[in-house]
């Protein structure tokens, strides 16, 4: 999975939300607040990568049994597929 | 993670804070069409001159330059435009506090920033009288070249 181009991710606040650039601003009308591990994923997923990887990914910064990362990970690439952000 | 259909207004509320892109052409230099980012919160004080204010025309939302505070409202202007507007106070909800340009993050209070605004306000009458000059110019060769094919129609 990878995340479409047109998104930049902006840290205000201690806050990570992605906004839309270029042509992508014409087309998506909103902000998408992520957390911490959300923020993460996303800057990941702005390269091609597997459910496997995103998972490895999160177990190499978090503290964190496989099990709920694996599915913090399927989660996300889930609502990103769904909400047409992925390519 | 959760995905939103905004009108600024009630994200600010509900958010504390609006964080999008910019649209159009109207505070070039320092905000670039589709490409920065900004983050407006709630107007929560009177405005002072240099704050960057958000209020609506319409249905579309304008961020311009409040030039000067008066009463019951501001004198505001785009970075890039040449009329002034004048701002009723209650029109105006939301204020610029920090923006990304390109990458870049600045805040409204950073001492850079204020030079700008402040040598972008103050070269407005050379701006204006450089705009002058150039309009003059092109109407000037605008009747030059429309006397110039009258005079080659005739001719032919």
């Amino acid at each position: 999975m990878k995340i479409k181009n047109g998104f930049v991710l902006r840290k205000v606040g201690g806050e990570s939300v992605v906004v839309p650039v270029g042509a992508m601003s014409k087309e998506f009308h909103g902000m998408i607040n992520l957390n911490e591990t959300g923020a993460l994923l996303w800057n990941f997923y702005t390269e091609d990568h597997t459910v496997e990887d995103g998972v490895a990914a999160l177990l190499a910064e978090y503290d964190v049994e496989e099990e709920i990362a694996r599915r913090d990970v399927e989660n996300f690439c889930k609502v990103i597929t769904e909400n047409g952000f992925a390519e | 993670m959760e995905q939103e259909k905004y009108k600024i207004e009630d994200v600010m509320r509900e958010k504390g804070a609006y964080i999008g892109p910019t649209v159009g052409v109207s505070m070039l230099p320092m905000l670039k069409n589709r490409r920065d980012t900004i983050v407006v919160r709630p107007k929560t004080e009177r405005l002072k001159r240099l704050d960057v204010a958000l209020y609506k025309r319409g249905d579309a939302y304008v961020l311009h330059r409040v030039i000067q505070p008066i009463e019951g409202g501001y004198i505001i202007r785009g970075d890039n435009c040449y009329a002034d507007e004048h701002i009723p106070e209650d029109a105006v909800f939301g204020v610029l506090t920090e923006f990304f340009r390109k990458d870049k993050h600045y805040f409204c209070t950073d001492k850079k920033y204020l030079r700008y605004a402040e040598r972008r306000v103050r070269s407005y009458p050379r701006r204006m009288f450089f705009l002058r000059v150039k309009n003059k110019i092109k109407a000037g060769i605008k009747k030059f070249l429309r006397i110039f094919k009258k005079k080659d129609k005739k001719e032919s």
